[in-house]
């Protein structure tokens, strides 16, 4: 319980950290407040009409005054309107998250599918010929970037094999087929160094569970192949791979900027970075506020689950 | 790495070492020596873009030096052209007379020829990498060693400092960074009218906290060795010991280390690019390059955004590959998270 505590401390403090020097970073952009009036008013404002409009905005209090007010407003629930479109944030936010949430969890889902049934084979049969083509196709796919695998999935199958519309039209799940085309490409493109990096993992925890002793036991009393693999040697390997699962959720969601810029899918990191350079500053804050209460959750969540893989750390915390 | 630089790939954190070396290399030497082959082709390109016979580039044509690399075959008519060796590959017209098809990569919309550009964009991107991890290890072993061994104070403040980083999205932090020294009156973020200062800063700055990390658990290990106590019982001051006893013992984890980030730091360059947070207009570097040629796709033109993705992974890969045989070597895989 104390543990749970001092984590939930440690957690609100660096959200709390990470938005305010967000704030801070936001205000000390070149121009300034001036930078939201121009884009807001264009060009030929007078200086009056300027103070108005960053008066109406609350961008002429302090720079302490601006946060503690936008904590209110964001405790409170009213998030006001973004400057220079007029459009609630909530809503914002709401119609960004989806799309980055099926992201991520579509290709966690797909890159899993793919690395733990390799990861198990290459393992068992290590140095073998498959193991050999997996290893190396991983560390392949670990080098590509996705500003360069997602042009070769557009251009073969958006352009070559117009099988997929260019740019991606979002859909909701209630239109499968439409839902598909929209994500697949995206879906495949993140996946990729997910899978490679899952693969690497589960191979390498999973070559050295094979060589501890309880294997050797439970083979030499007869325990078939398959049970030993799945039933005997997964759960304990599965540590790091969960971590880095978990990491991984939270990286996601506002992480893929460059594949949803690519295939202009308006998801969150992409409405983060276009605030960013329209100098919205609370709409940024309150992305950057979104994603990290989504990592926070997770965290938590996942310090569950570690007890539920390895009941060696329930035993130790409870220890501790 | 909480957040990872999100474009990179994500980040591995090998953390179980294999208990028996492994029956065969997984990579022979023949594999390292491809791989150092290329980078010393890479790098000599580099290098020499200027001057090497084969790299095609006509600065007479320019007043500003820094176009230099924009070499035009035949007259500017002739845009578009694949490589040579495309057969099947034809220009979306062909106007003026000259060759379907010319040059190793072809050439792109300002019949700028692709090759030449790949390797002035080489040297772009291999120095903006090379000097972020250059400052990335300076800052970070400094940081690292004093809080690793001073403890204390310093070491709080330092542990503050990185988790804070850390925790900040990487990616937002560069985008804070770069921009921070762009022109105060113009209105968008995404001008490229940068030098290269701001991406090495902020590509440095985000290499320090990791490293910082690695070096502080590596130098808290040493500090407690024999040969640390011993050389303090003896009357070594501090910084022999740091420098005479602790830093050698962890250079071949940083150099191992180095390679890995400086894979990740290239990555990072073309995330920025692809932004459009890239270098001034008319200098290349690979990522800004990848992402100009990306418009063209649409229409079937390839080889300009495909060309220099495959120098760049090939780069990529064979740095990972020298990181990865290195780390192999010295065995050292540390899990930094």
């Amino acid at each position: 319980m104390r543990y749970f505590v001092n984590r939930l401390i440690q957690l609100l403090i660096v959200i709390f950290a990470v938005t305010f020097l967000t704030s801070i970073a936001l205000r000390f952009l070149p121009g300034g407040s001036d930078v939201v009036v121009a884009l807001k008013t264009g060009p030929g404002t007078t200086p009056e009409q300027a103070k108005a409009v960053k008066h109406e905005l609350g961008l002429d209090r302090s720079l302490i005054g601006q946060y503690i007010q936008w904590m209110k407003d964001f405790l409170t629930g009213n998030w006001g309107y973004t400057f220079q479109t007029n459009q609630s944030i909530k809503s914002a936010i709401a119609a960004a998250l989806p799309i980055s949430i099926y992201i991520m969890i579509y290709a966690q889902i797909l890159s899993l599918l793919f690395a733990v049934p390799v990861a198990i084979w290459s393992a068992y049969r290590q140095g073998g010929k498959f193991d050999r083509i997996g290893t190396t196709t991983a560390f392949g796919l670990l080098s590509a970037p996705n500003y360069i695998v997602a042009p070769v999935l557009m251009a073969a199958f958006c352009v070559q094999r117009k099988w997929i519309p260019y740019p991606s039209v979002y859909a909701g799940i209630d239109d499968p087929v439409a839902h598909f085309k929209a994500f697949v490409l995206p879906v495949v493109t993140v996946a990729i160094p997910l899978y490679a990096g899952y693969m690497r993992l589960l191979r390498a925890d999973m070559i050295a569970t094979l060589q501890s002793d309880f294997i050797t036991t439970a083979r030499a009393s007869g325990v078939g192949t398959r049970s030993i693999l799945f039933k005997h040697a997964l759960r304990p390997s599965l540590f790091s791979i969960v971590t880095s699962a978990a990491v991984n959720i939270g990286a996601l969601v506002g992480g893929v900027v460059i594949v949803e810029q690519f295939f202009l899918l308006n998801g969150m990191g992409r409405l983060t970075v276009e605030s960013i350079f329209r100098r919205e500053y609370p709409t940024v804050q309150y992305c950057v506020v979104v994603l990290a209460l989504i990592y926070v959750v997770v965290n938590f969540v996942i310090d569950i689950a570690y007890a539920w893989i390895d009941p060696r750390v329930r035993a130790g915390r409870a220890l501790g | 790495m909480t957040v990872a630089l999100t474009e990179m790939p994500v980040p591995v954190q090998v953390s179980a070492m294999m208990a028996t070396p492994p029956k065969h290399r997984r990579r022979g030497r023949f594999t390292m020596w491809i791989a150092i082959a290329w980078l010393a082709f890479i790098t000599i390109s580099a290098i020499g873009a200027n001057w090497l016979p084969y790299i095609k580039h006509s600065c007479s044509q320019y007043p500003n030096p820094k176009q230099c690399s924009t070499h035009v075959i035949g007259d500017l008519r002739k845009i578009e052209k694949p490589p040579a060796w495309a057969w099947f590959a034809h220009p979306e017209k062909n106007i003026g007379n000259g060759p379907e098809r010319t040059g190793i990569f072809g050439t792109d919309r300002n019949g700028y020829d692709l090759f030449s550009r790949a390797m002035f964009g080489a040297r772009n991107s291999l120095l903006i990498g090379f000097l972020s991890i250059t400052f990335g290890l300076l800052f970070g072993t400094f940081f690292g060693m004093v809080s690793g061994y001073y403890r204390g104070w310093a070491d709080r403040v330092i542990e503050v400092m990185t988790n804070i980083l850390l925790a900040f999205p990487a990616l937002l932090l560069a985008i804070f960074i770069v921009t921070f020294s762009d022109n105060p009156n113009s209105t968008s973020s995404a001008n490229d009218t940068r030098s290269i200062g701001p991406i090495i800063l902020a590509l440095s700055i985000l290499a320090i906290p990791p490293l910082t990390r690695l070096v502080r658990a590596n130098t808290i290990m040493y500090s407690q060795r024999e040969f640390v106590i011993a050389a303090r019982s003896i009357g070594a001051p501090n910084k022999r010991i740091l420098f005479r006893e602790i830093l050698p013992n962890i250079v071949p984890t940083l150099l191992s280390f180095a390679l890995t980030g400086l894979a990740l730091l290239l990555v990072a360059e073309g995330a920025l690019a692809a932004l459009g947070l890239s270098v001034e207009a008319p200098l290349p570097t690979w990522g800004r390059m990848i992402s100009s040629g990306q418009e063209r796709l649409r229409q079937g033109i390839w080889w300009p955004a495909l060309m220099p993705a495959i120098v760049m992974f090939l780069t990529i890969l064979c740095i990972n590959l020298l990181g990865d045989i290195l780390a192999e070597r010295f065995n050292t895989r540390e899990a930094i998270a």
